[in-house]
């Protein structure tokens, strides 16, 4: 294969990759060079209200709050477990503001700030969401006293059945003596 | 059927329907923008054109701020129209184009080819569509005179219906 050959094959894999699958293919590192005055979070979500995390910890930390944040372009998947650009380019921003200091709820507020409460995985205990939290446990409540209820009324019927049965001989007895 | 289970059941069933109902009625899609009403998050970033450019710094006139790739089938069918747009309200109306999730390289040859309707800007990580709440591409966000964000449009817009908004962002 000749060297021009070669050089167009690289470079056409070179603008291949630099669509979409660029920020994809980029590092953290990568993602993360030269974007510090981009947008200032203290805006929306004043100073580091915690310590800035790093190692064992910031992973950890990163871990969980992502696994609670909804991809936002995925179906009910967590940035956590998203490979798409989006949920990568949000987990990037999520490890910069533990590393910068900012705490679990400081981060929440930043991207429900941008996205809505949408961006959480579970809705908040309160207002309207709490009939997502309570009509289920509800829902299984009035179930289980509906079970009780109906056999609560069986054993009493079983007995006046049973009283009936015993009754039947009886009964025939009469129908023949009386002769109807 | 004995006629207290019936009620009960009616108890149960009715606020689901009532909340099916009521569901039924808006799209679970449309979410809408956190930032509607308030001011519009600043931000610095480098154009194409080696220009930076400071939101805060455009105060004073409307600002029209599209999210953007060139792998979006309707960023490319709207763009003809923004083309247009930014034609009709030049010097009335900033606009600007946020890169979304692509390469500058490949902005750089969709405008020489199909030409530009204003400065593509680069969002280094996405931090500035994080910022704004983007979901995907293209989204839209407009700005008035006095930096307060009017609207967001999710989707491709028609050019009809920009020149409705832009028209009543200029005139206040």
């Amino acid at each position: 294969m000749s060297r021009a050959a070669i050089s167009t094959f690289v470079l056409a894999v070179a603008i291949g990759f630099s669509g979409p699958y660029g920020a994809v293919a980029a590092t953290p590192a990568e993602l993360g060079a030269g974007v510090a005055s981009a947008v200032d979070v203290r805006d929306a979500i004043g100073e580091p209200a915690g310590r800035p995390l790093e190692g064992e910890a910031l992973l950890e930390s990163l871990d969980e709050i992502t696994s609670l944040m909804r991809c936002p372009v995925c179906q009910g998947l967590s940035v956590a477990d998203s490979p798409v650009a989006s949920a990568l380019a949000i987990r990037e921003e999520v490890r910069s503001l533990l590393v910068a200091g900012y705490t679990r709820d400081q981060i929440f507020d930043y991207f429900e700030g941008a996205y809505g409460e949408f961006i959480r995985l579970s809705p908040r205990a309160r207002g309207f969401n709490l009939v997502v939290w309570i009509a289920p446990a509800l829902m299984v409540l009035v179930g289980a006293w509906l079970v009780w209820a109906r056999t609560r009324r069986r054993p009493a019927e079983a007995r006046a059945a049973s009283v009936d049965a015993d009754l039947e001989p009886f009964r025939e007895r009469v129908r023949r003596e009386v002769g109807y | 059927m004995n006629r207290k289970v019936a009620l009960v059941g009616l108890a149960l069933v009715l606020p689901m329907i009532v909340m099916l109902a009521l569901g039924f009625r808006s799209d679970p899609r449309e979410i809408e923008s956190p930032l509607l009403g308030k001011p519009a998050p600043d931000f610095t970033l480098v154009g194409l054109d080696g220009r930076s450019y400071t939101l805060s710094e455009l105060r004073g006139k409307p600002v029209f701020i599209n999210f953007w790739a060139t792998w979006c089938q309707p960023c490319i069918a709207e763009h003809p129209g923004l083309i247009r747009a930014a034609e009709a309200y030049r010097g009335r109306v900033e606009f600007l184009g946020v890169i979304y999730q692509d390469s500058g390289s490949n902005i750089a040859s969709f405008v020489a080819q199909r030409g530009g309707w204003g400065p593509s800007l680069v969002d280094e990580a996405s931090r500035v569509a994080i910022r704004y709440g983007v979901y995907g591409a293209p989204e839209t966000f407009l700005i008035d005179a006095d930096g307060v964000v009017v609207e967001k449009i999710t989707g491709a817009i028609g050019l009809a219906d920009l020149d409705r908004k832009l028209s009543g962002l200029v005139h206040g």
